[in-house]
């Protein structure tokens, strides 16, 4: 009894999420000290507004990942939707609102192509997306014949990415908790959530036990697909343009912000708390290096260190305590 | 036997080939009606110089698509090879300034690239870390240590054997081509008929077997990332000597472009499956798309869309004939 409660509660605290911000917090305190004004305020919105983007793609790639697929278009379909809404509001004279409803569409439609080739013809997700992944770059550069850039957005469309509420809050960040507590909700405390662990578990296993998996897992990939859309709105609104390279790389930002969180890559294990978590590490690492003046090559040379540590140590936690727990199995015998 | 019999028997023989191997017949017959459409719409394709270009500009990317096919059948993967690919570029031209001779500086970017590959096999088959993720780690790690020690800056003044081997540009084309024929056919041979080639196989088809019929997938699983990294040291070697001086951003997206060759080319995802020569059809095929389009006067920049578009329906041709023979 008694060694079972010691048991549990250091279990709790060797939780991947309690280490996780404990590596948040050094960061916190390390950059404090040598970062010109990196604990104030200002600064920790400024972070929150430049995560968003990243921060939004991770979110809804947490339920890819759960069930045991990953989703390497999110980028390429980031630029994609860029391009498109810039079309519709430029060539195709629409109103901004109009053209962001039908940019939201084109992405949904994206991901349920990701989602039709994956759950109807039964292949590799990481193949079917590595496809999309060309595809919808291309696509992209396709459009905008290479060169093009849309510019000159209306104001009240950018300060959707540029402006403040009450001179404070970044306008993206509403939005961003908004799908934050969205899909929080969605794979914590309902049966969906519920499905895609079970899928990523165990594919079989879940279809015995009479769930939808191939409507369970489009979902994840449509709804990958519409945030990607939203996500390629806001950063329009941020830096002011559409360029067919927007979001590149933004994939694999996303998916190492997953994995730091805690998300087991083959799916089954993961939440989304330890994501935001994941996202804020990478965010803060990023800028708290900037105002310590420090190369912006060294964070990425963190993050993929950071990755590779923390990875390391779990395996090696998990094999420490395999071995603890064969060694009492032999000793009750 | 009659010979009614005997025809049976040799048709039957025939579909079981193009059965078993399908997607490489399908993705040549690709293959052949582009060459035959470029043959009649743009002859110009097949001028000797147009055509060394093209192919010189795929070998390099046919010894990383080698090495790739080795990790993929093995159930791995490697997307940090983009990364190596430019360390390894760049330590050539460090060390051809520092005038040190041709051959030993193919050996240094051998083994810097089998050592990068080291680094990887360690953590995934010692560790036992998925690969997806320590190659994502590495690759990111690599490309941003890349920025921070050459700030961007190219590889200047190479000696004048550097480029080419110090030979004219048609012997040094020459040798790009012998030394990835070279690469593909020892491979090629080794997958199919010796024992090394056949581990890598039995342990991307099943671990667990593999191990009780007493290999080592550990060893199979860290040797085949070495000769990944060794791989990818020579490809970038090869690219290198074409161009005056080294690039430090080269090879980005290269892995995208393997995998892609791989994949099209016939070799399961899912480990245990594929050949090498299917990889070669898949190279030839996705670098003939972006010559292609010029020669036919389409534009260009939508290069990687087709690709993306040929990638998609090669996987996608094969799930549905599976699903039609279920």
């Amino acid at each position: 009894m008694n060694t079972n409660g010691h048991e549990s509660r250091w279990k709790t605290l060797l939780r991947f999420e309690t280490l996780l911000l404990l590596v948040l917090a050094i960061e916190c305190l390390i950059f404090t000290r040598t970062g010109t004004n990196f604990a104030t305020q200002g600064n920790a919105l400024e972070i929150l507004k430049f995560s968003v983007e990243i921060g939004l793609l991770a979110l809804v790639m947490t339920p890819v990942i759960l069930t045991g697929g990953i989703d390497l278009s999110v980028g390429s379909l980031l630029g994609l939707c860029a391009v498109c809404f810039g079309k519709f509001w430029r060539d195709a004279g629409m109103a901004w609102p109009l053209a962001a409803v039908l940019t939201l569409g084109i992405g949904a439609l994206a991901g349920g192509v990701n989602a039709l080739l994956i759950t109807r013809l039964r292949l590799p997700p990481l193949i079917v997306t590595l496809g999309s992944f060309s595809l919808f770059r291309g696509l992209a550069e396709g459009i905008t014949h290479g060169v093009d850039n849309f510019t000159g957005f209306p104001a009240d469309f950018l300060a959707f990415g540029q402006g403040y509420y009450g001179g404070i809050i970044p306008a993206q960040v509403p939005v961003f908790a908004v799908v934050a507590v969205a899909v929080w909700l969605l794979v914590h405390r309902t049966t969906f959530g519920r499905s895609f662990r079970a899928i990523g578990f165990a594919p079989e296993g879940a279809r015995y036990a009479g769930l939808p998996v191939e409507r369970r897992i489009a979902l994840a990939y449509v709804l990958s697909g519409a945030v990607a859309a939203l996500a390629a709105m806001i950063y329009v609104a941020r830096v002011g343009q559409a360029k067919a390279d927007a979001g590149t790389g933004y994939e694999l930002l996303a998916i190492t912000a997953v994995v730091l969180g805690g998300t087991s890559i083959f799916g089954g294990i993961g939440t989304v708390h330890g994501t935001l978590l994941g996202v804020a590490t990478l965010a803060v690492l990023k800028n708290g290096l900037q105002l310590s003046d420090q190369p912006s090559e060294l964070a990425g040379i963190l993050t993929g260190a950071l990755l590779l540590t923390v990875l390391a140590g779990e395996a090696a936690a998990k094999k420490f305590s395999a071995r603890r727990a064969r060694l009492a199995a032999l000793n009750r015998s | 036997m009659s010979k009614e019999k005997n025809q049976s028997l040799l048709t039957s023989a025939a579909t079981r080939t193009g059965n078993r191997h399908f997607r490489e017949l399908s993705v040549a017959a690709t293959l052949a009606v582009l060459l035959l459409v470029l043959a009649f719409a743009a002859p110009a394709f097949f001028g000797r110089q147009q055509l060394l270009t093209t192919l010189t500009t795929a070998a390099p990317v046919l010894i990383a698509a080698c090495g790739m096919a080795l990790v993929i059948i093995s159930r791995q993967i490697d997307i940090s090879i983009g990364s190596q690919f430019a360390l390894c570029s760049v330590l050539a031209g460090l060390l051809a300034q520092s005038g040190l001779p041709m051959p030993v500086v193919a050996l240094g970017a051998i083994a810097g690239g089998a050592v990068l590959g080291a680094f990887n096999g360690a953590l995934i088959a010692g560790l036992g870390l998925p690969s997806i993720v320590v190659t994502l780690a590495t690759m990111v790690t690599w490309r941003e240590a890349l920025r921070w020690w050459r700030e961007g800056e190219f590889v200047k003044d190479l000696p004048e054997r550097f480029q080419w081997f110090g030979g004219s540009q048609s012997s040094g084309q020459a040798a790009i081509l012998l030394g990835a024929g070279l690469v593909f056919g020892v491979l090629a041979f080794a997958m199919k008929h010796l024992a090394a080639g056949r581990f890598v196989y039995a342990v991307g088809t099943d671990r667990e077997a593999a191990r009780l019929a007493g290999l080592r997938p550990q060893g199979v699983t860290f040797g085949v990332f070495v000769l990944m990294g060794a791989l990818v040291g020579l490809a970038a070697l090869l690219n290198a000597i074409r161009f005056a001086d080294v690039d430090p951003k080269t090879g980005t997206g290269l892995e995208m472009q393997v995998i892609a060759a791989v994949v099209v080319g016939g070799v399961a995802i899912s480990g245990g499956r594929g050949n090498l020569w299917g990889v070669l059809v898949g190279v030839l095929l996705l670098a003939c798309i972006a010559p292609a389009l010029v020669f036919l006067q389409l534009p260009p920049q939508w290069e990687k869309a087709i690709q993306g578009a040929v990638i998609l329906l090669a996987v996608a041709a094969d799930g549905w004939r599976s699903r039609i023979g279920r």
